[in-house]
């Protein structure tokens, strides 16, 4: 039921415009080394990487690419070795309110009632704005994710993906221009994640798609549904980009006729392609 | 089904009798093998009713009802114990969250945390200059570590999501601590403070029988001394029960504070 409604609204709303143009974030000669007991392990390394504004870009690669690791150098808590990362136009020296983030495993406080988990972010964050603007803000996004109903409720009594739509809906109240998301479904099931893959992109269009979001998945069909651009990764020790495969499928897109499309099929298959020709097996 | 008329309802009550009537067993059959030196259950039990009777009379310094005696020992724990809870906490708190105050402080833990009480007695004579001062003294340092090193535990256990919710969403130190470090490290805190409480109820009886004057550590002393073995065991049975007692509410209430 939910689940036709967000479809109807990705699909029917075809009057949108963009604000801004230009950059949101650009990466630069990126280089992030950890000390280890071991030794230095490189994670990544040589990344340039620029995404304009309103832009949904995917990365993708196998485990231990690297993936988070660019992720968090650009939500800042992370600094680079080498390089640097640029924001809206500001170099990144630590994580800040324009740039919200999803967590893989929700991270919200088990202690804190989704109303609460998601106010003590807003009240964080938004210094400026009144008591009372900061509870409309909180009303406001966990309607936007059909969850007011549950507000009282802890995380534990949440559903997978209850939780992750309040994670979305945390991150989306402090209202940042760029929405960073680390493997955001990654724990959900098949038919949970499909509903979500929507209700993203009805928040991105409710918002004029003026939001940057920048989303690390393992998921392929994930990545060229929501993404303008799918950026692949080398395996790691010190990943590289190893290609940025753009998307050009007309958005609205939907979920059941995009899977005929041949660009998406072509598309599909380059990134197969791209993410597993070193592990076929000779016959 | 009726849940009074099922047998099930009753079960816990039935097996607590069973282990009651095996301790009475046992008891009863030390009696028999040392010849009534150890006084049987049912002499105990008179002189027991006799205590029960009147518990709160006071005749002087050397004779006072258990009840009388029962309270001041619990007053000195809860004052020893609460004490030791109010240094402990904040310390275990910044050894927690500091990796330079762990390093620092851990050290000093573990050497006096394995000191028996009643070594700490006579250094406590010396400062409160008073046996009762002294007693407060041996609960507070004995039961400060428990507690200590529970909340350091908890404190430093804080999982990295939790972390970083806080670094994500620029949360203040102080907001860190109230929605993150004070919740997570609570049920810790509480654990040690059950395990401080256990180890408080155990010196206090030592400590009042160097100390006398009153208490129910003095009271088993005094009772040695006039050679009731009686009151002895019925002190042995209600230092068991109200130790049982203060455990279990700290049970409850560590209950009540899991997530």
């Amino acid at each position: 039921m939910n689940q036709t409604l967000a479809e109807t609204l990705v699909d029917s709303s075809t009057s949108f415009h963009k604000i801004q143009t230009g950059t949101s974030i650009s990466v630069r000669d990126l280089t992030i080394s950890f000390k280890t007991p071991k030794g230095v392990y490189t994670a990544v390394k040589d990344i340039d990487l620029t995404i304009g504004k309103g832009e949904i870009v995917s990365i993708i690669g196998h485990s231990g690419c690297g993936k988070s690791t660019l992720m968090n150098a650009i939500s800042g808590m992370v600094r680079p070795t080498k390089g640097e990362v640029i924001a809206n136009d500001k170099v990144v020296k630590g994580p800040g309110p324009d740039r919200g983030v999803v967590f893989q495993n929700y991270s919200l406080l088990p202690w804190l009632s989704v109303y609460h988990n998601i106010l003590e972010a807003v009240d964080s964050v938004m210094h400026d704005k009144t008591k009372a603007e900061k509870r409309t803000i909180v009303a406001d996004n966990l309607n936007m994710v059909n969850l007011w109903a549950h507000k009282d409720k802890l995380p534990g009594q949440l559903s997978g993906g209850m939780k992750q739509r309040v994670a979305i809906a945390r991150a989306f109240a402090i209202n940042p221009s760029i929405l960073l998301l680390d493997e955001p479904f990654g724990a959900l099931d098949a038919l949970t994640k499909g509903a979500m893959h929507i209700e993203l992109l009805k928040l991105w269009n409710l918002d004029n798609r003026n939001k940057t979001i920048v989303m690390v998945t393992h998921d392929i069909e994930e990545a060229i549904f929501l993404s303008d651009r799918v950026v692949v990764m080398n395996n790691g020790p010190a990943a590289t980009i190893r290609e940025i495969v753009d998307v050009p499928l007309d958005r609205p897109r939907n979920k059941k006729s995009i899977a005929h499309d041949p660009v998406y099929v072509d598309i599909h298959d380059r990134l197969l392609g791209l993410l597993f020709d070193k592990f076929s097996i000779e016959d | 089904m009726n849940k009074l008329l099922n047998y099930r309802t009753y079960l816990p009550a039935l097996y607590f009798l069973a282990s009651m009537g095996i301790l009475i067993g046992i008891w009863s059959l030390i009696s028999v093998v040392t010849h009534n030196d150890i006084p049987t259950p049912g002499m105990t039990w008179v002189v027991f009713r006799e205590m029960l009777a009147n518990p709160f009379y006071d005749y002087g310094p050397n004779d006072k009802g258990i009840g009388n005696q029962l309270v001041s020992s619990l007053g000195r724990v809860f004052m020893g114990f609460g004490l030791g809870s109010i240094v402990a906490i904040p310390v275990g708190l910044l050894m927690g969250a500091s990796p330079v105050g762990m390093k620092l402080l851990n050290p000093i833990v573990q050497i006096l945390r394995p000191v028996s009480p009643l070594a700490w007695f006579p250094l406590g004579l010396l400062a409160f200059k008073a046996a009762a001062g002294a007693t407060i003294f041996i609960i507070f340092i004995t039961s400060l570590w428990p507690t200590l090193i529970n909340t350091a535990f908890g404190v430093s256990s804080i999982p990295q999501d939790h972390k970083n919710v806080a670094t994500a969403f620029g949360f203040s130190t102080w907001r860190y601590i109230r929605t993150v470090v004070i919740p997570y490290a609570l049920p810790h805190i509480i654990t040690g403070l059950r395990l401080s409480m256990g180890v408080a109820w155990l010196v206090i009886v030592a400590g009042e029988m160097l100390s006398g004057g009153m208490g129910i550590g003095f009271f088993v002393w005094d009772s040695w001394n006039a050679l009731s073995l009686e009151k002895i065991l019925c002190a042995i049975l209600i230092i068991g029960t109200v130790g049982l007692l203060l455990d279990k509410g700290f049970d409850a209430l560590q209950k009540r504070f899991a997530y």
